[in-house]
């Protein structure tokens, strides 16, 4: 981890903490705390993002949802409060978005991947070939649960980063009203292609990758979306944010605005950038 | 001040930019060297005028220095073609004959592979200067004995190894041999296509003649056509030549059409006495990847053909994070632009990169004649002005010989499934291109 405090301002210190977890990198800015505070929230931060990722990593097979992608499709498997609790939600974003936001978008198309039963606490995959990837859930997750976190520490001004896609925000900037986060033109470097101004709340980004890749799957049919606008979500959770960005870019133009009316207090916009200039949209 | 020290003092001046006195054998693309030699011109001959030939040629009719006088080729239509640019130009079917013509000072070969030692051999006995294409030779022993014929007759002579003279490639060695990517740990290179490398044939009888690349009796297919330009981007970064050299062809895929003998497969490895590893891969019946060369480093990679630079470090300074703070410490508010789909992780070729220069031209290595901006004019200008001085400038011709002989030795590798290391007896003096 690496780790960074200044109180070249005396008013308002600063400490950064930056590592890499869920493949991407994670910055978390504090502001207001001393060195020694800000460097024990920092390795609490990690440690709880570093759990977080272990219990949702598919590829780990002494993940809990490892045992659920391996044994639930032949049997109810019984899983913990938190895992659980994850999953309820995905369902509820799953039936939420009209089905565009999925943990399976490629096996079961369209339908409800798995079965929970509530008084046992156990999971059933619905088929076998569904295998479940926490991937476009478990950043949002954990963004929110590093600033619930700090918050409860006491911290009351700050911004959590993940890898610049996901973005909560804590109060707002010490000269400000607000954490003014511009949106990077993908084709011109530096270049601004809109501002989003963040105060107690959460903005999520999707689209294709740095890389020009197609990356996100429509649900409905199995196969990579290609488009090339940016879908841009505002709003109180991070973890809405992320997931209405994923399932708008995933639904067809036409469905979106009912898809976000679902959603109160949100607020979403279609970014259509190119190397002279951008168009947006609001969706309603 | 004579004419020699005047020119080697020419150094500091610019190749598109390029601080030259790093590299003394650019010194001939200098201003202030160009005109020490104006309106001096030097009789060419070329021995050669297929593709790449043809190629020369259409820079040489712009290079006002350079007055063609004799052309040879043994194939009747591409003789027809090469005087078309030049109608005073005598011709030739024998090079034997063209070495005669007391008028030619230098001759240009671009034949196939077997014929470039036997040919600048007999050039340099003629007394003629001379630039034949790469490799060098078609054999380990044809390479050294053009290497020591020429020191021991004082010629000049250049070999077609553009990269050496490629501004974006010369810009990227001076900031590697800086440390800007810290210790080289590695390099790659590949050079993917998807064709037949076949030129089409007008009746039969010719199909050696013009697919020469294809048959083992003319050519070493892969690795003197290919690898050879990207063998010396080790050496040139590292200062050092490799040690072993270990490799693996075949043919997989383009013998289904035809009796070719060479491979369409090539993986090599070479790796040098501090034990960093170069390697070198083809394939012809793929081409997603197109043609690559990278030097990794511990704080960075350099992309020699696309001339970009990666750093390794994660969290650049710069960052949204650090605007943000900066701005704190500043009493001050602003935005700080970051957002994005998504951070790159790991793979430092998805992270963002810098040019290493402005105007950069890539090349994308799909052409088998040439490709514009490469290097090629550079070496071209650089061979006139060294027939016109008589100087052989220091150390590139070691880089080019060196090139052909591992090229030879990985094909040998390959052929004999060994690790091999380069005898003793084809060592000549080496010094860094640093
Ligand atoms: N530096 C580079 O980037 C680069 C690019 C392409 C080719 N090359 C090199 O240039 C050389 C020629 O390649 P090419 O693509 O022009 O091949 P090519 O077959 O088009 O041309 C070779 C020419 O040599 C002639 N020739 C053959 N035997 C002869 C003889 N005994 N006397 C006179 N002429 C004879 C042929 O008729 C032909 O016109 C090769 O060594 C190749 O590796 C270098």
């Amino acid at each position: 981890m690496q780790y960074h405090h200044s109180c070249k301002n005396p008013l308002y210190p600063t400490s950064l903490c930056s590592f890499v977890a869920m493949h991407t990198m994670v910055e978390v800015l504090m502001v207001g705390c001393t060195q020694a505070e800000g460097e024990r929230l920092a390795h609490e931060v990690q440690q709880r993002v570093w759990d977080m990722e272990r219990r949702f990593n598919r590829f780990d097979i002494t993940s809990p949802l490892s045992v659920v992608n391996t044994k639930a499709a032949a049997e109810a498997v019984s899983v913990d409060d938190e895992l659980y609790m994850a999953l309820e939600v995905c369902e509820v974003f799953r039936r939420g978005t009209k089905g565009y936001f999925s943990v399976a978008p490629t096996s079961v198309v369209g339908l409800a991947p798995y079965l929970l039963n509530a008084s046992q606490h156990t999971v059933q995959l619905c088929s076998g070939d569904v295998q479940i990837d926490m991937g476009g859930f478990a950043k949002g997750f954990a963004a929110e649960q590093i600033k619930t976190l700090l918050i409860e520490a006491g911290i009351g001004r700050g911004v959590v980063n993940f890898g610049n896609s996901s973005i909560a925000a804590i109060g707002c900037h010490p000269y400000g009203e607000w954490w003014g986060v511009g949106v990077e033109n993908p084709l011109c470097k530096g270049i601004q292609a809109c501002e989003v101004r963040l105060c107690n709340s959460a903005m999520s980004l999707s689209g294709r990758t740095p890389n020009g890749e197609y990356h996100i799957i429509n649900p409905h049919t199995g196969v990579k979306v290609a488009q090339d606008e940016l879908i841009l979500v505002e709003g109180r959770s991070a973890l809405v944010a992320e997931v209405l960005s994923t399932a708008l870019y995933a639904a067809p133009k036409l469905e979106r605005g009912a898809i976000l009316s679902q959603f109160a207090g949100y607020e979403a916009t279609e970014i259509y950038c190119t190397a002279d200039g951008v168009k947006s949209r609001k969706i309603e | 001040m004579n004419r020699k020290e005047f020119l080697s003092d020419c150094g500091k001046m610019g190749l598109a930019g390029v601080t030259l006195s790093l590299f003394p054998w650019l010194e001939s693309c200098s201003p202030k060297a160009k005109l020490a030699v104006q309106g001096e011109k030097v009789r060419i001959g070329i021995i050669g005028t297929g593709s790449r030939g043809l190629f020369h040629i259409k820079h040489l009719v712009q290079m006002p220095q350079a007055e063609v006088v004799a052309l040879c080729d043994n194939y009747r239509p591409h003789l027809d073609n090469a005087a078309q640019y030049y109608p005073e130009a005598k011709l030739y079917d024998d090079y034997r004959r063209l070495l005669e013509n007391r008028d030619v000072q230098g001759v240009i070969i671009a034949t196939p592979l077997y014929l470039h030692a036997p040919m600048t051999l007999a050039a340099m006995e003629a007394g003629k200067e001379v630039f034949c294409e790469k490799s060098m030779a078609y054999t380990l022993d044809e390479a050294l004995e053009v290497y020591n014929r020429r020191k021991a007759l004082g010629r000049v002579l250049f070999i077609g190894q553009q990269r050496l003279f490629d501004p974006k490639y010369v810009k990227a060695m001076q900031m590697i041999h800086e440390g800007v990517i810290g210790e080289v740990v590695g390099v790659r290179n590949y050079w993917y296509r998807n064709n037949n490398w076949r030129r089409e044939v007008p009746s039969p009888e010719l199909e050696r003649h013009i697919n020469w690349r294809l048959y083992s009796e003319y050519s070493r297919g892969l690795m003197t056509e290919l690898a050879c330009h990207q063998l010396q981007n080790g050496s040139w970064a590292m200062g050092q030549l490799p040690e072993k050299v270990m490799g693996a062809g075949s043919l997989i895929h383009w013998n289904k059409e035809d009796k070719r003998d060479v491979y369409d497969t090539v993986s090599a490895i070479f790796t040098y006495p501090n034990g960093v590893n170069m390697t070198f891969e083809s394939i012809i019946s793929n081409k997603h990847f197109g043609m690559g060369e990278q030097i990794l480093g511990t704080k960075g990679t350099i992309d020699l053909v696309t001339a970009m630079h990666y750093t390794d470090e994660p969290a650049p300074k710069g960052s949204g994070m650090h605007q943000f703070i900066e701005q704190i410490e500043r009493g001050v508010m602003s935005n700080s632009v970051f957002a994005g789909t998504s951070w790159a992780a790991e793979s430092s070729a998805l992270a963002p990169g810098k040019p290493i220069m402005q105007d950069v031209k890539v090349v994308s290595g799909e052409s088998s004649v040439g490709a514009e901006a490469d290097g090629s004019k550079e070496l071209l200008e650089a061979f006139l002005h060294a027939v016109i001085t008589g100087k052989q400038p220091e150390k590139v011709l070691e880089e080019s010989y060196y090139a052909t002989q591992f090229a030879l030795l990985a094909d040998k590798a390959m052929h004999e499934n060994a690790i091999l290391t380069l005898d003793e007896k084809y060592k000549v003096p080496y010094e860094p291109l640093k």
